[in-house]
């Protein structure tokens, strides 16, 4: 067994964690708050009514606590890391939209709807956590449960 | 079939899940508050009304004005079968005015003038809301409404008044209240005019059925 460690896998593992931390951290921080709150934020893109945007304010945050849990804890890296970089593109798709539209989204609802950045700070954020997504679907699987159970998923 | 390394790493991700599930949904359960009773000039229709309405606003907050025109149509509609309570939600760290706004709302309701104030508020919040300086706009609205204005300065001044509002601030935290306009419409959360709406629509039937200002319904 090769001891040293690739600092690609290094980075990929960095990465790894840093993404799931961030989907874990927006989940939780949904979560705690009522879903009211948040299905506003998601109201204000002007995508869904209000019924919807409330079964998404439901569901989405219950996604972002598990699938980035199993990305940080390296469970089907691969797939998570997949699942994480197409809810990114659908943020990015709905944030876009509004930023076209010139919609005067005050919260995007991103982390919360407590407070928010610009819309256009929000967008290159994503841009940032989907580069490091990319970099934990291609590598990484140093440290991760995939590995120890010898699972390469 | 599944082979034994993915069941083992679907355990683990199940396992993980749950524990997440039920740390977070013990951590919901400290938002649950006690209600505390407002004033009865932010109260309005039966008390034996069968819905309820309890309404967390910021006068500076523009979907809270939105909202306030539904609430107004709605007791209009349905003045038997709905019963509002005002509450105060100011948002200070958005809106510096808006805790003194609240005050002097209280202060004109206890001149008998809470509903009339609270209106030019909301109309004028454009105005006054984002304010560098105090505005003059309050001093205005109590003179356009022949109110007693150094009383109200006293009384807006108050520990009493301003008590009561941090108390309603503390209750509405305690709910996990962050966003204005939220409403706890029999007990069940809605936050913006959309979703006030959305719900009252899903009791409709209800509010017809009991739309009697003497509150003498049938029972079913």
């Amino acid at each position: 067994m090769n001891s040293k460690i690739n600092i690609r896998d290094a980075a990929g593992l960095l990465a790894r964690l840093a993404v799931g931390g961030v989907f874990v951290y927006a989940g939780a921080i949904k979560l705690l708050a009522p879903a009211e709150e948040f299905a506003y934020a998601i109201e204000t893109y002007k995508v869904t009514g209000p019924a919807l945007s409330l079964w998404a304010a439901y569901i989405m945050p219950w996604l972002e606590l598990f699938t980035g849990l199993l990305l940080a804890a390296g469970i089907f890296t691969r797939f998570n890391a997949a699942l994480c970089g197409v809810l990114l593109l659908f943020f990015e798709a709905l944030l876009g939209q509004a930023w076209l539209r010139g919609l005067p989204v005050t919260s995007c609802g991103c982390f919360g709807s407590g407070s928010s950045n610009s819309i256009g700070y929000e967008f290159a954020q994503n841009l940032v956590f989907l580069a490091l997504t990319y970099l934990a679907y291609r590598r990484g699987g140093l440290f991760s449960a995939d590995a120890a159970l010898g699972d390469k998923a | 079939m599944i082979n034994k390394k993915t069941a083992r790493l679907a355990v683990l991700g199940g396992l993980l899940m749950f524990i997440a599930a039920t740390a977070i949904l013990l951590a919901r359960q400290f938002n649950v508050g006690p209600a505390r009773p407002a004033p009865g000039f932010r109260t309005f229709g039966p008390a034996g009304a069968v819905v309820k309405i309890e309404a967390y606003s910021d006068y500076a907050c523009g979907a809270c004005r939105a909202a306030e025109g539904k609430l107004e149509e709605m007791l209009k509609v349905y003045p038997g079968g709905i019963r509002l309570t005002l509450k105060h939600y100011p948002l200070t760290n958005i809106h510096p005015w808006s805790l003194d706004a609240a005050a002097y709302a209280d202060c004109a309701g206890e001149q008998g003038k809470f509903k009339d104030y609270a209106a030019r508020l909301f109309e004028g919040q454009e105005k006054w809301g984002e304010a560098k300086v105090r505005p003059a706009e309050f001093e205005a609205y109590a003179r356009e409404l022949k109110l007693d204005w150094a009383q109200i300065q006293s009384c807006a001044a108050s520990t009493q008044t301003r008590q009561r509002i941090k108390l309603e601030t503390a209750e509405a935290d305690l709910k996990g209240v962050n966003a204005t306009p939220t409403f706890f419409i029999n007990g069940k959360r809605a936050v913006g005019p959309g979703q006030l709406l959305e719900r009252i629509r899903k009791l409709d039937k209800l509010l017809e059925n009991r739309n009697k200002p003497s509150g003498e319904c049938p029972e079913k």
